[in-house]
């Protein structure tokens, strides 16, 4: 079983959630998903690829018949899917220092969630109710959400200049080409391999 | 919180003595009794981290033990197992995670540190040669006497002396030694940008627990140590690694490259760094070196990145952004609080100055000395993904230019602006600056567990 | 809209696993065996199929006791999960994978309840939307970009960086000409395989010591 792939870990969780409480987490995941602003920590710590909360209530188990059991539960469940990039350790440590606040109000509805501070309770519980990915895919496994935004920035800049370059004079095209230089100069970083995981 | 019990902490952890001259003995114990007396016998001469009023010591000694050393000290199974993981297993085993591969590789590694036998470091720092010799046969008569340990070999170190006095200078002309950071209760005079940012961008120390086990670190938690308490409280993790320095290719490189850049050779040093020779750093001073600020401490290391955050004036993958980012990764810093290391050590092998013949083989480098709470939380990560790697800077693969093992195929980009000498600037088949040549993990003990260790009192739960 | 976020669907699928006692191995065992030696590279079937950026497969066996006062509860059935991360509609998605790898995806859900074989489209995609679950909150951090584009813009990137490197000090003339070749080269090669810059796959699992 392997959670890595290349730059990219695929980490599971679910945690289970008294039925009254699924709808406080219902509404907080849609003003979430509504609220651009309320996601921009999100976005800042720049190290998730995608991610998602899956509320699933104890009736939404699939049931297909065919001699299949039906589930009799009495919790709902909330199934949390992350790809992220760095170390498993790194990724828990960044997600308290500072989204806090914003796990607490997804999390707290789970049973026994600690709170996201202090950070080795809240590590504790992850490492509880987190289980094994089998199959771990991606198109681009030595990128990281980061190479992947640059890798746009320069594709933009580099359209834009080849755009303008034949039908320019030389001087014309060596300043063009120092301005889209300077645009790039932060998105250079070279593909490779991840750093090794312990 | 209150001042920190100083006397029971080992000086080495509080304070960079400023002794000129420095030996460090590696010692290797065969029978746990007689090493236990000879323990007990150096406890009384180890130099903690009281304040020195009036003359300052010309000797200083301290101790500290590798995690088979402490196993062949007969320590208590329970305690030994409590030992946080990265230090059990010891610097050798962590190369996978460290980068130490190519060059760097335990392979190529001197014999002391590629056979599993380091115990203990003995570290020794001296104002002047006469006196560390004179303390150093001292300290071996006390380990022959007793039998307690054999010393493996030893390692000199001391600061380059330029026109008859010690510097802070480092064998590739930079100027060393601006990066420790604050630490609640750690008196020592403080310095604006040591420790971390506040929200209203002053700087304020750090959590005594990211220096010291047995206080509260940067997440309100006291950090991972051995059990009983007692025998972590005030101690520390040393990491140590001898690192060989190319002056000639470093020298040899940084010509080639300045002859295609316009804003000099001095500058392009200075853009590897983060700072000129002379210490200034060029976020302050992106034009020319200025020793007003250099040596000022007020100012010397008082600055952020967040005007700068294309790299414009200290380029994004410089050494010094790279280990420190201060405000750079946003969320005023908290990112980074986790992630700092206090420096301890001291250049090794003949000073060249500019201009004089230098070679590759020479012996020369620095030891290179790091003090922790954590290990794998600080040093290691630190390491990891912000000097062998360049993800979190949004640099990709791209190593830190003068520690990274590129093995001739590293890239370093000076971001530059429309100015005529400050052009960007792409060096590429970065070469091997640096090589480890060996090194391990060591517990700094408090003296009381020093001497609990002694007496052989370590009793867990 | 749920399950989505701008051009990238998030599909979640849960599909309950064949629970059969006279089955050795288990139906659960034999998907994960089967799930241990297929490939992630460019030879993964995500890779060969249209439009998957990441995508995984797990196996949940159970849910997880946390603890008292917590009420502990089993699950009566294993389930596969499928979570994937791609470009377009779901109904594109799923022909698309049942256009070109249907061997692979009889192989894992033959073990599955109810599982119609990938041979009768309407049957896969009805079999598919009845395991849907709804991803209730969905983050991207790109999410216009497909597949192609960003394989295409990550080749761009190495390219630029040593176009940049190996001409500096050019004259303006000689950059321009040379540019203009480079950009044109560069637009006709071929875009990277997906999956194809994978390393050598392992079985190690992030640890929680690194």
């Amino acid at each position: 079983m392997s959670n890595i792939n290349g730059k990219v870990y695929a980490m599971n969780a679910i945690t289970p959630m008294k039925p009254w409480k699924t709808w406080i987490v219902r509404g907080i995941l849609f003003l979430l998903g509504n609220f651009k602003r309320l996601r921009q920590d999100v976005v800042d710590l720049s190290f998730i690829e995608f991610a998602r909360w899956v509320v699933l209530p104890r009736g939404g188990f699939p049931f297909l018949g065919n001699g299949q059991v039906k589930e009799n539960l009495r919790y709902d469940y909330l199934l949390f899917f992350s790809n992220f990039n760095g170390t498993w350790n790194q990724y828990i440590d960044a997600f308290s220092a500072v989204l806090s606040k914003g796990l607490n109000l997804i999390w707290r509805w789970s049973e026994k969630f600690p709170g996201s501070v202090p950070v080795t309770l809240f590590m504790q519980y992850i490492a509880l109710l987190q289980f094994d990915t089998d199959y771990y895919y991606s198109a681009y496994p030595n990128a990281t959400a980061n190479d992947i935004e640059s890798a746009h920035i320069v594709q933009s800049s580099l359209d834009q200049l080849a755009a303008m370059a034949e039908g320019s004079s030389p001087q014309q095209f060596a300043d063009a080409y120092l301005r889209f230089v300077l645009q790039v100069q932060c998105h250079l970083g070279a593909t490779g391999n991840a750093p090794v995981a312990g | 919180m209150s001042k920190l019990n100083a006397t029971d902490i080992q000086g080495f952890v509080l304070r960079g003595y400023n002794l000129p001259v420095a030996r460090y003995l590696f010692l290797h114990f065969e029978s746990a009794p007689r090493a236990r007396s000879l323990i007990a016998r150096l406890l009384a001469h180890v130099t903690t981290g009281q304040r020195w009023d009036g003359s300052k010591p010309k000797i200083t000694v301290n101790i500290a033990f590798t995690h088979r050393g402490l196993v062949h000290l007969e320590l208590p199974d329970a305690t030994l197992l409590s030992f946080p993981v990265e230090f059990q297993q010891g610097m050798k085993h962590r190369s996978e995670i460290l980068g130490d591969c190519g060059v760097n590789a335990p392979e190529r590694w001197e014999a002391i540190w590629r056979e599993d036998r380091v115990h203990a470091w003995l570290g020794i720092n001296a104002l002047t040669p006469d006196a560390l010799d004179a303390r150093c046969s001292a300290m071996v008569s006390d380990i022959e006497e007793t039998g307690g340990a054999i010393v493996l070999g030893s390692q000199d170190a001391a600061a380059v002396v330029i026109d008859g006095k010690p510097t802070t200078k480092e064998h590739f002309g930079y100027t060393d030694g601006f990066g420790n950071p604050d630490y609640l209760g750690v008196e020592r005079s403080s310095q604006p940008g040591q420790g971390k940012l506040m929200p209203n961008g002053s700087w304020a120390p750090l959590a005594t627990g990211e220096l010291l086990l047995g206080y509260a670190d940067e997440a309100g938690e006291i950090p991972v140590g051995p059990v009983p308490h007692l025998l972590a409280s005030n101690g520390t993790f040393m990491v140590y690694r001898k690192l060989h320095q190319n002056v000639a290719t470093f020298r040899g490189f940084l010509e080639r490259q300045a002859a295609a850049y316009a804003g000099g050779k001095e500058k392009l040093a200075a853009k590897f760094i983060g700072r000129w020779r002379d210490g200034t750093p060029i976020e302050l001073a992106p034009d020319h070196p200025d020793p007003s600020i250099a040596q000022d401490p007020n100012r010397n290391t008082n600055f952020t990145y967040g005007a700068d955050a294309e790299g414009t004036r200290c380029p994004i993958g410089a050494h010094i952004r790279r280990v420190h980012p201060r405000d750079a990764f946003g969320f005023n810093g908290r990112l980074i609080n986790r992630r700092r290391i206090t420096r301890r050590g001291l250049p090794y092998g003949r000073f060249a100055a500019e201009g004089d013949p230098v070679s590759d083989t020479e012996d020369r480098g620095v030891i290179f000395m790091a003090l922790n709470a954590s290990i794998s939380r600080q040093f290691e990560f630190v390491q990891q993904q912000w000097v062998q790697y360049g993800n979190d800077a949004h640099l990709g693969n791209d190593k830190d230019p003068l520690m990274g093992n590129h093995g001739g195929h590293g890239r370093f980009v000076v971001q530059g602006d429309l100015s005529r000498a400050n052009p960007p600037l792409i060096c590429s088949h970065l070469p091997d600056f640096v090589e480890l040549r060996g090194g391990d993990y060591f517990f700094l003990p408090s003296i009381t567990a020093l001497g609990m260790i002694a007496m052989g009192l370590v009793d867990p739960r | 809209m749920p399950n989505k976020n701008g051009s990238v669907y998030g599909l979640t699928i849960l599909s309950p696993i064949i629970d059969d006692d006279k089955a050795t191995p288990s139906h659960d065992l034999q998907i994960r065996d089967y799930l241990a030696r297929l490939s992630t590279r460019e030879d993964s079937p995500f890779a060969v199929a249209p439009g998957t950026h990441l995508a995984r497969l797990v196996v949940l066996d159970d849910v997880i006791y946390v603890g008292m006062p917590a009420c502990e509860e089993h699950l009566k059935s294993k389930y596969l999960i499928f979570e994937s991360n791609c470009d377009g509609d779901l109904d594109g998605y799923l022909h698309g994978l049942a256009d070109t790898i249907a061997d692979h995806l009889d192989a894992i859900w033959k073990h599955c309840v109810g599982y119609p074989g990938a041979a009768n489209r309407q049957a896969f995609v009805d079999y598919m939307k009845a395991c849907q679950l709804n991803t209730t909150f969905y983050f991207a951090a790109v999410n216009d970009k497909s597949v192609e584009e960003t394989l295409r813009a990550l080749q761009t990137k190495t390219a630029v960086a040593d176009f940049i490197a190996t001409h500096q000090g050019a004259d303006p003339a000689t950059l321009q000409r040379e540019f203009i070749r480079f950009a044109a080269e560069l637009k006709a090669r071929p875009i990277p395989r997906p999956g194809s810059m994978g390393p050598l796959r392992d079985i190690k699992t992030g640890g929680h010591n690194e």
